[in-house]
């Protein structure tokens, strides 16, 4: 095999979940009525954004060769405590700041610090306690979302201020803000993780956790950073959700863990740890989000989306599987 | 010679009611290859993460360089000059190899305030380091993971060759390395030594022992039972004493 092809062929594999999805969204282009215009597309990516977001920190901890299940009850609390704070009616407490635009920050401010608790809480237990990240964080999925019951007594809180759904209805270049700060988390987490050496050490330290704590990397500090932000990411997804649903409710939520498990799988990343790229982790996103819209548009029954969903996890573990047997044929 | 580079005083390990040592006490010279040896959990390893900084000793103390030394992490080892090859290999697989070249110690340059990896400035470095030894490694973005045993065991010669620092600690290097391979990893142990550098080396092979080092010192059962010059001593006696029928500088029993 000559260099060139085996470069293009090593290309294809690297971002084999990208042309997956561009092949997705050609056959459903061709198939489906309707689905070929712009406001389609927006839709797929509008709507993909609160998963999205959850998705990056989720990956993190796992390339990181950990684990965080706790993400989206984290969602759910970030979102729970903004809608108390800043929602009008329900269990809001209707909170007035002025000028208005204040709440923006405080509320944003208020759903990254929820996330960032938890992920302290979850990293420091993980990595003083040499515990299973499995296990803590489990624990966390629980109890985090125990408690968005007992602070809301079960009930809601709706009417988020004005000021603060902006963002979900101002648009720009055809697509809410919202959508447009999902994208620039992929941007932003892609360039640490390939570029600086905070990304290159959490790869490692999911490759090989004994060699860069001898290389006198700090393991433990990363792992909690790492930690930290996938908590961070999870209440910034809390927020999105938020304002997506102008409110919070006790069951905000529920099942985004596993469609977001399901995207980081989908888009390369190895539940083994130190395998896998945000992009990658993006187009599954968008991927799963492009499948629901087809479900939708040929008005199927939404029952279908979660059957395919699960099927969709399992192609992608079985093309995992098999890109690595080419992989070794090129070596 | 001068003053010596590492001096263990009295080193103990206790795990639980476990003595793994029992007081070490033996130096390493600058420029010095020492050769440890000794049967299997003779608590050769054990000392090696101690100076390493992967353990803590339960009581005892060593002077590097004249001073008072305790590396709590490697980290800390790292910093003082203190570079380590297990025996085990320590690559990350998953990434390429001018990564694990620099693991932990990436070159980077600002962008806008934040360290960004400057990749073609390390891919460079480790090319030059990579053709100084003789080793041929098809792309440098390979990853490790790809690589034969050989070549794996060769970047993790060429690293300790290349950043160097002031004592060398090699923990059973040539496991896993063929002849010639082993051949080159000796020269490039002596080659280090002339630069002024500390080697301590962990071997099993009498035979590689004789070949690379000045002093060996034999630890049995959590003690030195001998610390000889090479050239005062022979295998035979070495054998003796790993296995404990004579003790140290003992002449023939009679």
């Amino acid at each position: 095999m000559n260099p060139r092809t085996r470069h293009s062929l090593e290309l294809v594999l690297d971002n084999l979940v990208w042309f997956m999805l561009v092949f997705v969204l050609a056959v459903f282009s061709m198939f489906i009525p309707n689905f070929f215009q712009l406001g389609i597309f927006a839709n797929i990516v509008e709507a993909s954004s609160v998963l999205g977001v959850m998705s990056i920190g989720l990956a993190l901890v796992i390339i990181a060769g950990h684990m965080d299940l706790s993400v989206e009850s984290v969602a759910a609390l970030s979102a729970m405590a903004v809608g108390i704070m800043f929602c009008s009616s329900g269990i809001g407490l209707g909170v007035q700041l002025h000028p208005d635009w204040l709440m923006v920050p405080v509320s944003l401010a208020i759903a990254l610090a929820v996330g960032a608790i938890i992920g302290v809480i979850n990293g420091l237990l993980i990595v003083r306690l040499k515990m299973s990240a499995f296990i803590i964080t489990l624990a966390s999925y629980i109890w985090v979302r125990g408690l968005v019951l007992v602070i809301s007594g079960g009930r809601s809180a709706q009417d988020l201020a004005p000021a603060i759904r902006w963002f979900g209805i101002q648009r720009l270049a055809g697509l809410p803000l919202t959508a447009w700060i999902a994208v620039a988390c992929f941007v932003i987490f892609s360039l640490i993780l390939a570029k600086t050496p905070f990304g290159r050490h959490l790869v490692m330290i999911g490759g090989n956790e004994t060699a860069t704590f001898r290389a006198g990397i700090r393991v433990n500090r990363n792992l909690i950073v790492a930690f930290v932000l996938a908590g961070a990411i999870a209440g910034l997804a809390g927020w999105l959700l938020a304002i997506r649903t102008s409110g919070a409710t006790a069951n905000l939520g529920v099942g985004l863990l596993f469609n977001a498990f399901a995207a980081v799988v989908i888009g390369g990343v190895s539940l083994k740890g130190g395998v896998g790229t945000l992009p990658g982790v993006y187009a599954g996103v968008l991927l799963l989000s492009a499948i629901n819209t087809a479900i939708n548009l040929m008005g199927l029954p939404a029952n279908f989306t979660q059957v395919i969903h699960g099927l969709l996890v399992l192609a992608a573990v079985l093309l995992d599987a098999f890109k690595q047997t080419i992989r070794q044929k090129l070596a | 010679m001068s003053e010596p580079l590492l001096v263990l005083d009295n080193v103990a390990k206790n795990y639980g009611a476990i003595q793994a040592l029992r007081g070490i006490s033996f130096s390493i010279g600058r420029g010095e290859v020492v050769a440890l040896l000794g049967d299997n959990g003779a608590g050769k390893s054990t000392l090696v993460k101690i100076i390493a900084g992967g353990l803590e000793p339960t009581s005892g103390r060593m002077l590097f360089e004249g001073k008072e030394f305790l590396a709590r992490s490697p980290a800390e080892a790292k910093a003082a000059g203190i570079e380590t090859v297990y025996q085990d290999l320590s690559l990350c697989t998953n990434v390429d190899v001018v990564a694990n070249f620099f693991m932990g110690r990436e070159i980077t340059r600002k962008v806008l305030g934040v360290p960004v990896l400057d990749e073609r400035a390390m891919e460079a470095v480790v090319g030059k380091a990579l053709a100084n030894a003789g080793t041929r490694i098809p792309s440098l973005r390979t990853k490790v993971e790809h690589l034969s045993g050989g070549q794996r065991q060769a970047i993790e010669l060429n690293r300790f060759v290349h950043w160097g620092g002031k004592l060398v600690l090699l923990d059973e290097p040539f496991a896993a390395l063929g002849v010639e391979q082993t051949r080159r990893g000796l020269d490039m142990i002596r080659q280090v030594a002339r630069q002024g550098i500390g080697v301590v080396i962990i071997t099993h092979i009498m035979q590689q022992a004789f070949q690379v080092a000045d002093r060996i010192v034999v630890i049995r059962q959590g003690v030195v039972a001998g610390d000889v010059a090479r050239n005062k001593t022979s295998p035979d006696a070495v054998i003796n004493m790993i296995t404990g029928e004579t003790l140290a500088g003992a002449g023939p029993a009679g």
